[in-house]
């Protein structure tokens, strides 16, 4: 059993303006002309075996960033340095080790997702198809910059900074709840703030940014007394008191457990004022969800009793849960032993009934040094020798020691209910001393890589259209939702396909170390075995022989044995 | 002291006089030396095991590399040759050696006594063939070999006299691996050997200069058309030189280097590099009646000092030592450096095991390795150093034999002064 909440703290509002759209990310944004900006804090890693897809966006372990930004290709290096520490400054994190070294430049994945550029092309599906052509269509040019640190912990520090983004920070709304030493004592837990531009009108003459808030957290509520009942002021010790009185919605809004043959397995207390709804077109992706709508209830005669909410099981457990299947499952490890060489293989399961269009992109530090020529494709266990009808584009930049990593980004076509592995050896780089962290024989983090696919929706999960998925629940009437945003969501709704970004695991690399206490000890021994060359070769080149005679040898022990016998 | 010249033209002319038996004997070597390639070459897993040595194959040499190739066969039987070709331009190099040493001073020894001749090209060619260092790079595909062979061709075309071609070979070996650059004093050295006027070896030293330059140049102006840009310059002898990659193997610089603390590490990677090119100057000077000896001695000190060595060095260099053969009885410690060479070439692979693969060892034991296999190599070059200025010696100072005591020898006591 888990529970997904869902906070869109969603403050949009039109550029410098400040009463609602924070003035830090305003002047952040501003000072280093970001386009669309994407930070994402994880700590543990998503199931995507056992829980669907994330409701929200959320990355792989540690911090992922990345940004379009305005400018050539000089300007947008110095600009992604300034954006880099200073969100790291901001958000209290490491950010600012996101250097050349880490950053890449992807040239199929994370496309815009500015509404605005979806607006400004022919047609809004062109943009999430593999067409890279996305800057020709816009008149000033703009660079994509990504990087992540997948050994980032986070913690408290860095919801704090968080929150105060929030036009309520935590005093009231749903934020509330954010308790540190409850969102950290989670499987899961995800937070990222997503901004982007977007279109006021429909010819897109008026345009604003978008700020997006989420954080997604993982409960494991059966983990204390094996009970499965929870409630609110359980998961976070802390009650809504009231609504933010800046929001123009604020809702919560609960998907109700899918379950196959019991009905009536629970009792939500309280039920929802409107009863249960429903959403999806078709059978198959029709979900029974719960809203509670906060500015409602408080504004009620109910105003100032907190709001509570919890879920009671029959016999304290679900039965026959509908098992979640998601349509694109992946797995990445590595292969080999020993600390000289290794291989790294990606396993991806399409458990959907037809073919899937998906891009892979994976980066690999400099100090893995991949040899591409040695790469390799299985379909279903069987090695293929053509790699022409599974990968469509292969786009490989080699890694410059010391400088940048190495990129690999593949379209992939997936057949129908296959999996796809891939196998790539590589040699371990030997480090110096001083590029080691100071544990060194715990290794190195690898980043995960990234999978993006368009898959069709399917009953209990929602994907990476979420976010707008979720306005339209909310039925937003605020002037801002406008008729642009809502064709491009309707769109994807019609075509029941959401994108999804699909995570990997974090890898721990271990490298070969040197002997972190001989440092002196290495630069007396060679120094000395050099000198001895040195040395012995100057004695030969600067003297010559001279026979010893033999009358002088002879006179010589004759002195030595008179000295003898003096004494 | 009076210098007596014992000609032995007449005694080396009779033992070249039956060539067929010499021949048969060529055609039994080489093809013994081919076979074993060829059959080698059979076991796939051993030729993998070889390329992934670090003894064998470095950063600059190793086959993996570069582009894999679709013509496995095609690749093997090229190293193949080039090694067979090697073998037959260091026969030949002995073949003229013997020539001038005909006409050079003999040394008189044991009363009136002359000295022996050295090996025969064909026993410098076997002692190259059946090296296993050499039988080892080969299989494991290193690229050194190629470098191996323009440095010996460089030496051949040097006795020959060929100028143009000894130039563009020594020219292809530094181009192919910066080093070499530095034979061209005893390359040059060679090419002057017959001349007596001191204007026509300035003369000729310049022509050498010029043509060494020429194809260098357009050896680079070759590889920029092929490439398209001049990143290949940086990423090659950048490489080398600034030693970036710190890749272990049997030489000085990877553990020093991934030691060293970052402030001192420009300061002594100069030295290093320096310290290498600088012998050139001295021995050349001092040693320069032995061009081909110069040139053995340069490669070791390439071999050992470079910042990427491997066994194909050592190769190059212990099939160039027989070219100099009359000077192995003045050795003093042949024993201590076989026993050297024979300690860290079987340690090596052991140790590499224990650090990197068992995790029972770590670092420090192949390192120390790695240190006794550059101080055999050091052993070998100044007691080698040593021997010929010894034999130089007795063949200057002949000990006075007639009346005295025989055993005043070349093993008679001397000291240096």
């Amino acid at each position: 059993m888990m529970d997904e909440e869902h906070f869109d703290g969603a403050a949009s509002n039109l550029f410098k303006h400040y009463n609602l759209f924070p003035r830090s990310i305003g002047q952040i944004l501003h000072s280093f002309d970001v386009e669309e900006l994407h930070l994402t804090f994880t700590q543990g890693r998503w199931h995507y075996g056992d829980w669907g897809y994330p409701i929200a966006p959320s990355a792989g372990t540690g911090v992922e960033l990345w940004a379009w930004l305005n400018g050539d290709n000089n300007r947008v290096k110095a600009n992604w340095k300034g954006l880099t520490n200073t969100l790291s400054g901001l958000f209290c994190a490491s950010l600012n080790f996101i250097d050349d070294t880490i950053t890449i430049e992807p040239k199929l994945s994370f496309r815009h997702e500015g509404l605005y550029n979806v607006h400004s092309q022919s047609s809004p599906s062109a943009q999430q198809s593999f067409n890279t052509d996305t800057n020709s269509t816009t008149a000033s040019p703009k660079r994509l910059r990504y990087g992540s640190l997948p050994h980032e912990n986070v913690c408290t520090e860095n919801l704090t900074p968080w929150i105060k983004l929030l036009p309520c920070k935590s005093k009231a709304g749903i934020a509330s709840l954010l308790k540190s030493h409850k969102l950290f004592d989670t499987r899961f837990y995800s937070m990222a703030i997503h901004i982007r531009p977007v279109c006021e009108d429909e010819h897109c003459k008026v345009k604003s940014l978008e700020l997006v808030q989420t954080i997604t957290t993982v409960f494991d509520v059966a983990r204390k007394d094996g009970s499965f009942n929870w409630s609110i002021s359980e998961l976070f010790e802390r009650d809504i008191t009231q609504a933010c009185p800046l929001a123009t919605t604020s809702k919560v809004i609960l998907h109700l457990p899918q379950t196959t043959q019991f009905a009536h397995q629970y009792e939500l207390v309280p039920f929802p004022p409107q009863g249960i709804q429903t959403v999806g077109s078709t059978a198959e992706t029709r979900q029974e969800i719960a809203v509670y709508d906060l500015k409602a209830l408080f504004s009620g005669t109910r105003a100032d009793s907190p709001f509570q909410l919890s879920m009671h099981w029959r016999d304290s457990r679900p039965k026959s849960v509908r098992a979640v299947s998601p349509g694109i499952v992946a797995h990445r490890y590595f292969t080999g032993y020993g600390q000289e060489r290794g291989g790294l293989a990606i396993e991806i399961q399409n458990n959907n009934a037809q073919d899937v269009e998906a891009i892979y992109l994976d980066t690999l530090p400099w100090y893995l040094k991949l040899y591409l020529h040695t790469f390799s494709i299985e379909l279903d266990g069987k090695t293929l020798d053509n790699h022409r009808d599974l990968v469509k584009k292969m786009f490989y930049q080699p890694a410059v020691d010391r400088a940048r990593p190495a990129v690999l980004e593949l379209a992939l076509v997936l057949p129908a209910r296959s999996m796809v592995k891939f196998a790539v050896s590589f040699d371990k780089v030997f480090l110096k001393y001083t590029e080691h962290p100071p544990d060194a024989n715990r290794g190195f983090d690898v980043g995960c890589a990234v999978i993006t696919a368009l898959l069709p929706r399917e009953r209990g999960q929602i994907g990476y259209g979420a976010l707008d998925h979720l306005r339209i629940y909310q039925e937003r009437e605020a002037n801002l939702v406008q008729s642009a945003r809502l064709e491009a969501v309707a769109e994807a709704r019609e075509n029941e396909q959401d994108k999804i970004r699909v995570y990997t695991e974090t890898l721990l690399v271990s490298l070969p170390t040197p002997d972190f206490s001989m440092p002196y000890n290495v630069i007396t021994l060679t120094c000395t075995v050099i000198a001895l060359f040195f040395g012995s070769m100057f004695n030969l080149m600067t003297r010559n022989f001279e026979v010893v005679e033999q009358t002088k040898l002879k006179e010589d022990k004759g002195k030595g044995k008179k000295e003898d016998a003096t004494k | 002291m009076a210098l007596t010249t014992v000609d032995s033209a007449g005694d080396s002319t009779l033992k070249r006089a039956s060539p067929t038996p010499r021949s048969l004997n060529a055609s039994i070597i080489f093809s013994t030396a081919l076979a074993l390639r060829i059959a080698l070459f059979q076991f796939p897993a051993l030729t993998t095991l070889l390329a992934g040595r670090v003894e064998i194959s470095t950063p600059i040499t190793s086959f993996k590399r570069c582009t894999p190739t679709s013509r496995p066969l095609l690749v093997n039987l090229l190293y193949v040759a080039c090694d067979l070709l090697i073998g037959y331009m260091l026969s030949q190099i002995t073949v003229l050696k013997d020539k001038d040493s005909a006409k050079a001073l003999k040394i008189r020894q044991f009363g009136d006594r002359i000295e022996e001749p050295g090996m025969d090209g064909l026993k410098v060619a076997t002692f190259y063939l059946f090296n296993p260092y050499t039988i080892a790079s080969c299989i494991g595909r290193s690229t050194i070999l190629y470098s191996n062979m323009a440095v010996v061709a460089g030496i051949w075309m040097g006795m020959k006299g060929n100028k143009g071609l000894a130039m563009f070979s020594v020219a292809a070996a530094a181009y192919l691996s910066l080093y070499p650059a530095m034979l061209i004093v005893p390359v040059v050295l060679l090419l002057a050997r017959n001349d007596t006027v001191q204007d026509q070896k300035k003369k000729m030293a310049l022509q050498c200069v010029t043509i060494f330059t020429g194809s260098l140049a357009s050896l680079f102006l070759l590889s920029y058309v092929l490439v398209g840009s001049w990143d290949f310059f940086s990423s090659v002898y950048g490489t080398i030189l600034m030693v970036s990659d710190l890749t272990p193997n049997l030489g000085l610089f990877w553990y020093f280097f991934i030691e060293m603390f970052d402030q001192f590490r420009p300061f002594f990677i100069l030295v290093f590099q320096i310290h290498v090119f600088i012998f050139a100057a001295p021995i050349s000077i001092k040693l320069r009646n032995h061009p081909l000896f110069v040139a053995f001695l340069l490669c070791t000190v390439m071999g050992t000092f470079k910042g990427y060595p491997s066994f194909g060095d050592a190769s190059l260099y212990l099939g160039l030592l027989p070219l100099c053969s009359e000077i192995f009885k003045y050795m003093r410690y042949t024993f201590l450096i076989v026993n050297l060479f024979l300690y860290s070439s079987l340690l090596a692979p052991i140790f590499w095991y224990l650090w990197v693969y068992v995790g029972s060892g770590n670092a420090n034991f192949f390192y120390a390795i790695g240190l006794v296999y550059g101080i055999g190599e050091i052993i070998l070059m100044i007691d080698t150093t040593y021997a010929l200025a010894r034999r130089d010696f007795e063949a200057q100072s002949p000990p006075e034999t007639s009346g005295e005591d025989p055993s005043l020898g070349w093993d008679r006591e001397v000291i240096q002064k």
